[in-house]
């Protein structure tokens, strides 16, 4: 069947008149013309395409933010003495004020602009309706306006940045956001952009939902589907049923600020930590928005390059599934240090039993790798970057679901370390494992390999040195927000601020990589890792309208032992003998 | 050379790996050793975890490389009772850690009867222990931010060795987190309610407050949430005794308790004494100044003017400062108050004309022992 494939591949390559077979990034016209295109497009490829582009700027937005936050924790603060003799106290480098701009908008950007939005929006717009065999997604007009809400509410936040930016940390606490002087309405800024930034989630969620569920190509059942579209369909349930409550959070939060009700100010009878259990029952879940898509990647990275059938798929389907479930009843580990002790136990045990699904899919990728034929390109050093950093952040996770190391643990340092090591170890290095694994689909060029490796070693060491040490540094008890420290902290907090320049270094490798890549790149084959689900099986990039007919699915997307992937010399992918008569494979 | 002689003489004496997970300062409660040894039990196991993990991967993916024209091996894409296995015996080690974790939980939870209760009253950046004879600190040390003295005062508080100390604390603002980490414990102070938790520190670390150990917030709290410190110093029963008493009966003339409270109650996050600007108005030349207020008036700064401001602070702003502060009703006593105006006089030429004989020089029966009328 690969061969027919090939033909039409070739007659487009060749040139074809009619226009629904041109390449989607084909320009329509002249620039005005071409930016009209993109701005009103309801294809789900320059969707997924602009979200990439946004989610990136967001990234390296927050990434600033960071190396701006570590920088000033590279030595505590002086202390200079007036010429009465008294200390004068200054930040190292910015005032501690500075700084507490500094942490929020890292961690503001990073989560509602960057991570919430990178992989289900860009990753999972580009490649879910491909993967499925589909032209687009269910509802082409709602998946435009997601885009402009995200675009709406990401100018907010940015407004809000500019003329002042916001201190509260990223969590908005009370009574502390509802605290800070009047002249702060940033804050309620900030969290009508989050408000905004919600509805553009909910919609990209339930548009995937029905997606996986009516426009799966003919033959491919749910239990056929690539592992990534599992995750992608968990996390879209998520998206759903748990983005309202942030929704009706933020909200109460700017009434409380602005019509000073009484609901979680305790100067007016309201509760502080009501807010901490309306905030989490969202964020929590958030948490699983963020790393469920990684997971997804991690599947195709693993299972695609070491050319084997993800281990146990099932068990890694059902645990997408599990974990968006229990990602629900967790939010109460937050808050071993503010809540009554029964509830604290309670949250702890149920915390614990989403260790299992995580645990299971790790192990099953590792399983994966046995007997097969790995090979070593960008996407799969990714993978196994992340195999060994999630492994980190999650076993780092025992710690604190415990509840007597938490209560040390807690606001600590080895919290900041831990949801790095889960946030960034795994859900940004998959992300930049998928987008190296997608790239050739999404942009038709290829990239410097040996170039976009250096990039991911970089990106692996600096990760590790910045991070690592700040178990050690929360384990001796330094306490995360601050600006300054005791004297005891400072050889750890060197060593972190250097690797974050290390992980500086590996981001612009990759950004001139990609550079390099657009204006200079190979031509992309349609299957450059002979990949078997759907997307692999058009032109790289895809035609407007994806596919020329309908895809037929006669095979598994990890079925590597069966099957020859379509467009691929089948010298490069030698399959194994052929089973005995009668003898069934796994 | 010299950096492994000297790893192996810090390995000596209390293992390298205990001092790079606990830090310099020694745990000092009845938490420690069930929270350590729980600790490093998850630690090993982590340890042990990662390595059968990392090295199945690391040894898979150098032994099942790509090697062109080879094709893969078949082999099995599930196994029933393997999986059931990986999934099961986290569980069961998992129940383990639930269970032991909440019985430390728990221990921590339930002081002890008889515990002596200490009231903690925390706020932006300050926090103030007050003991059962109504004394609070007057010690302070600048060492612990910036070198040789030259940091930020920040209180050092007693507590007695081998004695249970149930914390009852409140916020006057924002919320913020009690935390000692030799301890390994800690709790989040609210300003609507009561907290407590409890310790019971073991061994004294005697008198210099260079040997105590830190007390950090642990909930953010703005401009001064990482200066928020304290040092607890451990002391053996008796000499905590007499510490208290010493605290307690506080016979300094006011100008020196004004220049404690000023201090404990945190107006040096917002008032320099120095003339620099900040949040509100320096305190430097401050009494018999003129003011002007955003509400046009104007007034001189004398004592009824700094009682109100103290008192009722938003009735009337100086020109040019946001209306920040919270209102100090019910935190001070009267005799407090009087000691802070005291001590702003000797800040001005005008104020140190009109300091009374009283306001300088001590007295001999106790005011510091007058219960604060908190929370009113």
């Amino acid at each position: 069947m690969s061969s027919t494939h090939n033909a039409t591949a070739d007659a487009h390559a060749g040139g074809h008149d009619d226009h629904h077979d041109v390449s989607y990034l084909k320009p329509k016209g002249g620039m005005m013309v071409t930016i009209w295109d993109w701005m009103t497009t309801i294809d789900h490829k320059k969707i997924g395409v602009m979200y990439l582009f946004a989610s990136l700027f967001a990234f390296f937005l927050g990434g600033v933010f960071a190396l701006l936050v570590r920088l000033e924790l590279f030595a505590p603060d002086v202390a200079t003495l007036d010429a009465a003799g008294n200390p004068i106290i200054q930040g190292q480098i910015f005032n501690p004020d500075l700084y507490n701009r500094f942490f929020t908008l890292h961690g503001a950007i990073m989560v509602f602009l960057f991570i919430i939005p990178a992989i289900p929006a860009a990753l999972g717009n580009f490649c879910l309706p491909l993967m499925l065999g589909a032209k687009d997604v269910a509802f082409p007009k709602l998946n435009l306006t997601s885009w402009y809400i995200y675009v709406v509410g990401a100018i907010f936040s940015v407004v809000a940045i500019a003329l002042g930016g916001v201190d509260t940390g990223w969590t908005f606490y009370t009574p502390y956001s509802l605290d800070t002087p009047e002249e702060h309405w940033q804050v309620t800024f900030m969290t009508l952009g989050v408000f905004i930034l919600g509805f553009s989630s909910i919609f990209t969620g339930m548009n995937f939902v029905v997606t996986v569920h009516k426009l799966r190509a003919p033959g491919l059942g749910w239990f056929d589907m690539p592992l990534f579209v599992w995750a992608i369909y968990a996390t879209a349930i998520i998206q759903v049923l748990a983005t309202p409550v942030l929704g009706v959070t933020v909200l109460l939060l700017a009434l409380e600020r602005i019509f000073k009700i009484g609901i979680f100010d305790p100067s007016l009878g309201g509760d502080p930590v009501l807010y901490q259990h309306f905030f989490w029952f969202y964020s929590h879940p958030a948490v699983y928005i963020m790393i469920l898509p990684g997971m997804g990647i991690m599947s195709e990275l693993i299972g695609v390059h070491s050319r084997k059938k993800v281990f146990g798929y099932r068990a890694v389907a059902f645990s997408s599934l599990g974990i968006a479930a229990i990602s629900f009843i967790v939010w109460g580990h937050h808050m071993f240090t503010s809540q009554d002790a029964l509830i604290g136990a309670i949250f702890s045990a149920l915390t614990f039993l989403v260790a299992i699904p995580s645990a299971i899919k790790v192990i099953n990728w590792i399983a994966t790798l046995y007997k097969g034929s790995i090979r070593f390109n960008t996407p799969m050093l990714y993978g196994l970057a992340f195999l060994f950093t999630f492994s980190i952040g999650g076993l780092t996770g025992l710690f604190l679901g415990t509840l007597s190391t938490d209560m040390q643990l807690h606001d600590s340092y080895f919290v900041v370390a831990h949801f790095h090591y889960v946030m960034m170890g795994g859900a940004a290095i998959a992300l930049f494992g998928g987008i190296h694994h997608w790239w050739p689909k999404m942009f038709g060029k290829m990239y410097n390999e040996p170039a976009a490796m250096l990039g991911c070693a970089l990106v692996f060491i600096g990760f590790n040195v910045t991070f690592f040490t700040q178990f050690f540094l929360g384990t001796q008890g330094m306490p995360r927000r601050y600006s300054t420290y005791v004297q005891e902290f400072t050889t750890l907090h060197q060593i972190s601020t250097i690797g974050s320049w290390i992980l500086l270094a590996g981001f612009l490798v990759h950004l001139a990589t990609f550079i390099h890549s657009l204006m200079a790149g190979k031509q992309a084959p349609p299957n450059p890792w002979g990949g078997l689900s759907l997307e692999w099986e058009t032109a790289s990039p895809p035609i407007e309208h994806n596919f020329h007919h309908e895809p037929v699915v006669h095979y598994g997307p990890y079925d590597f032992d069966d099957a020859v992937p379509p467009f691929c010399d089948p010298a490069d992918y030698p399959l194994p003998d052929p089973l005995p008569p009668g003898e069934k494979s796994h | 050379m010299t950096i492994l002689t000297h790893t192996l003489t810090l390995a000596q004496e209390r293992g390298a790996l205990d001092r790079l997970i606990f830090g310099n300062q020694v745990g000092n409660s009845n938490f420690v050793e069930s929270h350590d040894w729980l600790f490093m039990f998850i630690f090993w196991l982590c340890v042990l975890m990662f390595v059968v993990l990392m090295g199945a991967a690391a040894y898979f993916t150098l032994k099942y490389r790509y090697k062109p024209g080879v094709p893969q091996q078949r082999s099995a894409s599930h196994n029933t009772p393997l999986e059931l296995a990986w999934s099961i015996g986290p569980l069961i080690v998992m129940a383990f850690l639930f269970v032991w974790g909440f019985q430390g939980f728990m221990d921590a939870h339930v002081a002890p009867s008889g515990s002596e209760i200490v009231n903690v009253q925390a706020q932006k950046w300050a926090w103030n222990l007050e003991y059962d004879n109504g004394a609070t600190t007057r010690e302070f040390t600048t060492d612990l931010f910036g070198e040789e003295g030259q940091g930020k005062q920040v209180p050092v508080f007693a507590v007695p060795a081998g004695r249970p100390i149930k914390l009852q604390m409140i916020s006057s603002d924002v919320i913020h987190s009690f935390w000692v980490p030799s301890f390994r414990m800690k709790f989040d102070v609210f300003p609507n309610r009561y907290t407590t938790m409890w310790f019971e520190a073991q061994t004294p670390t005697g008198p210099d407050p260079k040997d105590g150990l830190f007390l950090f917030c642990a909930e953010y709290c703005g401009a001064e949430h990482s200066q928020m410190a304290g040092i607890i110093k451990v002391l053996d029963p008796h000499d905590y005794n007499k510490w208290k008493q010493e605290m307690g009966v506080d016979t300094r003339p006011p100008v020196e308790k004004g220049a404690s409270l000023y201090v404990t109650k945190a107006c040096n996050s917002c008032h320099s004494v120095d003339g620099t600007p900040n949040t509100g108005p320096t305190w430097l030349d401050l009494f018999g100044k003129d003011r002007v207020f955003t509400n046009g008036s104007t007034g001189v700064a004398d004592e009824n003017y700094i009682r109100e401001s103290i008192l009722e602070p938003a009735r009337n702003i100086v020109e040019g400062y946001p209306n920040q502060m919270n209102s100090y009703q019910g935190q001070l006593t009267e005799a407090e108050i009087r000691s802070l105006i005291a001590y702003m006089k000797t800040l001005s030429e005008a104020g140190r004309a009109a300091l009374t004989p009283e306001e300088t020089t001590s007295s001999e029966e106790s005011e510091g022992a007058e219960e604060p009328e908190s929370g009113a």
